[in-house]
């Protein structure tokens, strides 16, 4: 579904992924690990075309298509999300009114029914389930005034309304308590399909003990360091990240 | 001494006798205006706003529409929340078979002014500042408007509406309007008033309205301000809030060719106020937004947040000055002025002014002009909008954001229509 070779680019002219290459096959899931700043994030928003990175080298494909071909919104239409680590709150945009905009967006591109407000409703009222969002998120405008936590039930609430081929989700984790991190989790793998795909970005472990990925990718100075199973996963958990670190500088890595 | 406005086209205004009533006030207006030429550009006040264009004009006062409005002509401003509770004026002319106040509660007075005569002493009154001259010529001659009083403890639960309907004269002269309106809420009332003006063709319009919230009374109050594209609008605002009263206005300008808003609001102690402001401007428009906050007296609140969207040629003026006064301890002002171009030569120009003469105070403002963020942007297109949509999306959220706490469902409704259409936002569908 999603082939990475040799990747690299660049912000304001500074290097940041240093050649990456990664397989994703539709029912997969990943899990990209690694200290911050290691260029996790960067991977993340640079497959999904953010507009500050410069892509510098290599290929990406995504359903066959070269990824760099298309603008951000054709590569969301064609089924890739990301869920965003600090979501943009978008004042006078009603929740419900955006997510039935982009929800009619790829069902145009699909050549799928549009829904009318009144169809979206009862669509999205089921969706807020998933979530355990509460209905008055709907109608507050987009993001606004939104709790850490309460803008990453909405990332994938969007997630749930669009659901796309492959999703990416950065740091989910963070800003949320146990629970909500077990609701969202839970979320993510009912999302999951055999023709579906996952990348998790995160810096720790534990939300790796709710969405159980096959593959564990650890992320250093803009380049994959190690790639294993979930084994690696623990092992990280109990040993942190310097020893990965190390055994790359000493030329060990697999 | 220069003639009486004689160099002024408003001139011929004051040749129609004085009307009865508040000769005091009158005269002094009217003395105020002699020797008055219309400003320019070279006063402070004016540098931004030329009144060039009224040079070449001819203005009288305006006479009742003929024929007289049908419902019919009236029943698109109507608002079902407000069926029992309007005055509506046609012209500057009450139309009473338009009009409907029986759905107020017992005490709760609203009337035309023609039958208020000098008894309202309040008018005239309230407010600080020197006027300028179109609330001068409102006070010389203005004939009606409204009057609207509220006792002592009385909760208002249906909003009130307050529409102001214009039509062209065929002659050539700009009709000239000149409504007053005097709203006064005694100790701890409450009310939710709408003020709408609407018009077709040219004209001339300055409304001046003045208000007095007593202590512990609560206003809302929403101006809107769709005057025709031709039309000219000076209004004029002068709020007095009393000892724990709160005075919460949003003024929201649409229409006009030129148009100035000028509220001027004194807060007295412990008393609160929000002046928030919209601007949505195109074509050649030019509006104009003077304000005046002041906190005369300590413990005093005030918001303050003016959004301009600027395309095409128009141009945009925002002039926010808030006066904290000596001794006006523990003053909390806010004011923010957030501006959209949307084109090479649109223009905002904006200057934020604090005058700050107490030192335990929390006092803020910003100003920015721009266009759209591109992280806003980004956001959007990652949903899988196009960037033509998202840019649509992110213009009607900025200016819609000041519509969502609008009380009244269908004003609400319609004004979210009206920015969808004018951010060419409509084609993203029904986002009202």
């Amino acid at each position: 579904m999603l082939s990475i070779k040799n990747l690299t680019a660049s912000i304001n002219g500074t290097p940041v992924l240093k050649g990456i290459d990664l397989e994703i096959k539709a029912g997969e899931i990943h899990a990209i690990m690694g200290p911050n700043g290691s260029g996790k994030s960067t991977l993340g928003k640079v497959l999904v075309g953010h507009p500050s990175y410069e892509v510098t080298g290599g290929e990406v494909t995504f359903d066959g298509k070269n990824l760099f071909d298309l603008e951000p919104d054709v590569r969301a239409r064609a089924g890739l999300f990301m869920g965003f680590q600090h979501p943009i709150e978008v004042p006078g945009v009603s929740n419900a009114a955006f997510l039935r905009l982009a929800y009619n967006k790829k069902a145009e591109a699909e050549g799928r029914d549009e829904l009318d407000p009144l169809e979206f409703d009862d669509f999205i009222r089921e969706k807020i389930k998933l979530v355990s969002m509460k209905e008055e998120f709907l109608d507050r405008s987009l993001n606004e005034g939104f709790s850490g936590g309460e803008k990453k039930r909405n990332e994938i609430l969007q997630m749930a309304v669009l659901e796309p081929k492959l999703a990416i989700l950065d740091e989910l984790d963070s800003g949320l308590d146990i629970d909500a991190l077990r609701v969202l989790g839970d979320a993510v793998n009912r999302l999951m399909r055999p023709e579906r795909a996952l990348l998790v970005i995160t810096h720790f472990p534990r939300i790796l003990e709710t969405i159980r990925p096959q593959f564990v990718h650890v992320l250093s100075g803009g380049r994959i360091l190690k790639s294993a199973g979930p084994e690696l996963a623990v092992e990280l958990e109990e040993r942190g990240y310097d020893w990965v670190l190390e055994e790359a500088a000493a030329g060990g890595s697999r | 001494m220069t003639p009486a406005v004689d160099a002024s086209p408003l001139s011929g205004l004051l040749t129609v006798p004085r009307p009865e009533g508040w000769e005091a006030l009158r005269t002094a207006a009217e003395a105020r205006l002699t020797g008055q030429e219309l400003p320019d550009t070279s006063l402070e006040d004016w540098k931004y706003l030329d009144l060039a264009a009224l040079r070449d004009l001819a203005f009288r006062p305006a006479v009742a529409a003929l024929p007289a409005l049908a419902s019919a002509d009236v029943q698109p401003y109507v608002h079902p929340e407000m069926m029992a509770s309007r005055q509506v004026f046609v012209n500057g002319f009450h139309a009473p078979h338009a009009s409907c106040a029986t759905g107020l509660p017992p005490g709760v007075r609203f009337f035309p002014i023609s039958a208020a005569s000098e008894a309202c002493r309040l008018l005239g009154t309230l407010g600080e500042g020197a006027p300028d001259l179109f609330e001068d010529l409102n006070t010389a001659r203005f004939t009606e408007g409204a009057v609207l009083l509220v006792p002592q403890n009385v909760r208002v639960e249906v909003p009130l509406h307050l529409l102001f309907l214009n039509r062209p004269a065929g002659d050539g002269a700009l009709p000239t309007v000149l409504p007053r309106v005097l709203v006064a809420l005694d100790r701890g009332a409450e009310l939710e008033l709408v003020e709408e003006h609407h018009g077709e063709g040219a004209y001339l319009s300055c409304p001046v309205v003045e208000i007095r919230v007593a202590e512990g009374a609560i206003l809302r109050h929403e101006r809107i301000q769709r005057e025709s594209p031709e039309a000219f609008h000076f209004g004029a605002l002068k709020a007095e809030v009393a000892r724990g009263g709160q005075y919460h206005s949003r003024t929201l300008s649409f229409g006009g060719r030129l148009s100035r808003q000028r509220p001027r609001v004194r807060l007295a102690e412990g008393a609160e106020a929000t002046l928030d402001g919209l601007a949505l401007l195109g074509g050649q428009q030019v509006a104009d937004t003077h304000s005046f906050l002041h906190h005369a007296e300590p413990h005093g609140t005030s918001r303050q947040l003016h959004k301009c969207v600027v395309d095409g040629q128009a141009r945009a003026v925002f002039d926010g000055q808030i006066r904290v006064a000596p001794g006006a301890q523990v003053t909390d002002a806010q004011q923010q002025s957030r501006n959209l171009l949307l084109s090479e030569k649109a223009r905002v120009d904006t200057k934020p002014q604090l005058e700050i003469y107490a030192d335990d105070v929390k006092c803020s403002h910003g100003a920015a002009v721009g266009q759209l963020d591109p992280d806003e942007l980004f956001y959007l297109q990652s949903r899988g909008l196009d960037p033509e949509d998202a840019r649509n999306l992110l213009t009607y959220g900025f200016a819609a954001d000041l519509l969502a706490r609008i009380p009244v469902a269908s004003l609400r409704r319609s004004l979210r229509h009206l920015v969808l259409a004018r951010t060419q936002a409509a084609s993203l569908g029904d986002l009202a």
